[in-house]
């Protein structure tokens, strides 16, 4: 009966893992890519953004070759011993891979934004590249590096084709709630469906509100000063203020 | 003691220069783009040098010969940049702490304070750096880059975005520091009056490489070429020869004028009969007299601006080809009250105030 709950949970799982994945690899090339001066740039950054533009089914079938028996990721993987096509993970790799370039891409916009000097600042200062990023570079990116999760979040969340293609669809196992929909339709499992669609509505709306409420103004100020005006104009509208 | 011999090579551009400081404020002085920046930035280790020598006291911070390169963190540097470069995410206090968080935290605090009272910032420890002014700003961004007693405290232009009021006061400020911090300090800046009254010795810069570093007072009195001599508010230049040589005087006979001008010779001994040479004179050292006379010109008054403590007005000389020379003079306001577009004047120019140019 409860059969809605199996893609619920899957799809959790999945998101979250794929969240975590990209948020730190997101990170980290973000980092790499705006720190790196050689001719390769705009390779590397074509290469990072592709499962972007590639429709997802070609990125499935590529990592379904990748990952398979006969590419070099199945062949690695083989050496332990193990295989990821239709298994859970491979609905990690699928979801990752295309989630991957809207955080690398809005990462690195906003890691850009930040002021060159302040980091230069913070290394004469003593500080570690470790520290530069996680005491400055972070902080100041905060708003474009948290748009950048939400957003892979929401792509993790959506992702069907590349999914289908090297996940497949096995209930209880890889069928994410996209997939299952779609096949719940195909089998003219309708109420299924229905529920299906009330969840992810639901998931998404909350994750809605959850950036709006993690991305509301932070208190930049010693509440002394309620905005950022020089402090003889406000003193100016305080005697206003009194006055009227 | 800092020793500094650089090279850096750009498109367009190559900085290749050599100083020291030695427990002092140097100035250094020269246009925009002429590399001063660049300077600090590879004494601080933000940028690499493609080769040459940098020694702080006895460390050596980089030498391309073994490439040993320091990376910022670990020399020791205080840096305000132009801009300051607070953090805006941590309040004053914060951001004056942030270099010497490893140290217990009473010591931080103690510091801390410390740099507050000396710096002027009671009362705004709290403060988000929006919420200070630009002059509060600057005094932040100075506590900061002392927090941690560097070797050597680089400024880059601290002044520059700042009303003249507030200038002037962070200048006193800057020149207080040396009450509380003995180590050495290097100020970029393009406007000499404040090179001249902040450091002891000056660097001028002219794209890329030293024109001259000598002590301040020998850098206004003797610059050793036009462009030192140009940055240094000379305004008026005339190439001559030299035609008589005694051991108090020296006669330049300026062709172009059909005139000769003595030349009080202290401090020159290289020079020989028949030198080309450029002489240079400032225009507030240009007198107006009453008659013709030794060192005197005759020209008639083309254009007059007003300033606020002198009259500046430019003259021009005849000369025997078809342009006119035109002298620039700066009288004290009230003195050339009488002087009208047109006027004939008399222009002297004590010899002992004309410099000898031999490059």
């Amino acid at each position: 009966m409860n059969d809605y709950l199996s893609p619920l949970w899957i799809s959790l799982k999945t998101v979250l893992a794929t969240t975590a994945i990209t948020f730190v690899l997101g990170i980290a090339a973000a980092r790499w890519i705006s720190r790196y001066t050689g001719k390769l740039k705009p390779v590397i950054d074509g290469i990072f953004i592709l499962p972007l533009v590639l429709p997802p089914t070609v990125v499935g079938f590529g990592l379904l070759l990748f990952m398979g028996k006969h590419g070099w990721g199945g062949k690695f993987l083989a050496l332990f011993n193990t295989s990821i096509v239709f298994s859970w993970p491979a609905t990690v790799v699928s979801a990752a891979v295309m989630a991957f370039p809207l955080m690398y891409m809005t990462t690195r916009g906003a890691f850009e934004q930040v002021d060159t000097n302040i980091e230069n600042a913070a290394r004469t200062l003593g500080a570690s590249e470790w520290k530069v990023l996680y005491s400055v570079t972070l902080p100041l990116a905060w708003p474009g590096v948290l748009a950048g999760t939400i957003l892979s979040f929401a792509r993790a969340l959506g992702e069907f084709g590349a999914t289908l293609m090297i996940a497949g669809n096995i209930p209880g196992k890889t069928a994410t709630i996209p997939v299952a929909i779609y096949f719940d339709i195909v089998d003219g499992n309708m109420k299924q469906a229905n529920i299906l669609m009330i969840i992810v509505i639901g998931i998404a709306l909350t994750s809605l509100a959850l950036l709006a409420y993690l991305k509301r103004p932070k208190p930049r100020s010693s509440g002394l000063v309620a905005n950022p005006v020089p402090s003889d104009i406000l003193a100016a509208g305080k005697k206003r203020d009194i006055s009227s | 003691m800092l020793k500094v011999e650089i090279n850096r090579t750009l498109p367009g551009f190559k900085l290749d220069v050599a100083l020291s400081v030695n427990g002092e404020v140097l100035g250094i002085l020269g246009p925009s783009g002429s590399g001063k920046t660049m300077t600090l930035l590879c004494i601080a280790g933000l940028i690499h040098p493609d080769s040459g020598f940098i020694q702080l006291n006895d460390r050596v911070l980089f030498d391309s010969s073994k490439k040993l390169n320091l990376q910022p963190k670990d020399r020791n540097v205080g840096f305000v940049f132009q801009n300051y470069a607070l953090f805006p995410h941590l309040s004053a206090g914060n951001n004056i702490a942030y270099g010497i968080r490893h140290q217990p935290k009473k010591e931080v605090d103690r510091r801390v304070q410390l740099l507050i009272e000396n710096m002027g910032l009671s009362g705004l420890q709290n403060r988000y750096p929006s919420e200070l002014s630009a002059g509060q700003q600057q005094r932040v961004a100075v506590a900061r880059a002392l927090a941690p007693e560097p070797d050597i405290l680089l400024l880059d232009e601290p002044f520059s975005a700042l009303d003249s009021l507030t200038k002037e006061q962070l200048e006193m400020q800057i020149l207080d520091l040396r009450q509380f911090y003995k180590g050495h300090i290097i100020l970029v800046t393009h406007d000499l009056a404040e090179a001249y009254r902040l450091s002891s010795r000056i660097a001028v810069y002219d794209t890329g490489k030293i024109a001259q570093c000598d002590l301040k007072e020998k850098i206004i009195s003797s610059p050793v070429n036009r462009t030192v001599a140009r940055i240094t508010r000379f305004r008026n230049f005339m190439d001559g020869v030299i035609t008589g040589i005694t051991n108090k005087q020296v006669r330049v006979t300026v062709p172009d004028l059909d005139t000769s001008l003595i030349v009080a010779a202290d401090g020159h001994t290289n020079l020989s009969i028949n030198q080309a040479v450029t002489i240079g004179v400032r225009s507030e050292h240009v007198q107006a007299v009453a008659g013709p006379g030794q060192n005197t010109l005759q020209g008639t008054l083309s254009s007059t601006v007003e300033n606020l403590a002198s009259i500046n007005c430019w003259f021009d000389l005849k000369t025997n080809k078809d342009n006119c020379y035109r002298l620039e003079a700066a009288f004290p306001r009230g003195t050339a009250a009488t002087l009208s577009d047109g006027a004939n004047c008399y222009l002297h120019l004590p010899p002992e105030q004309i410099v000898i140019i031999t490059k």
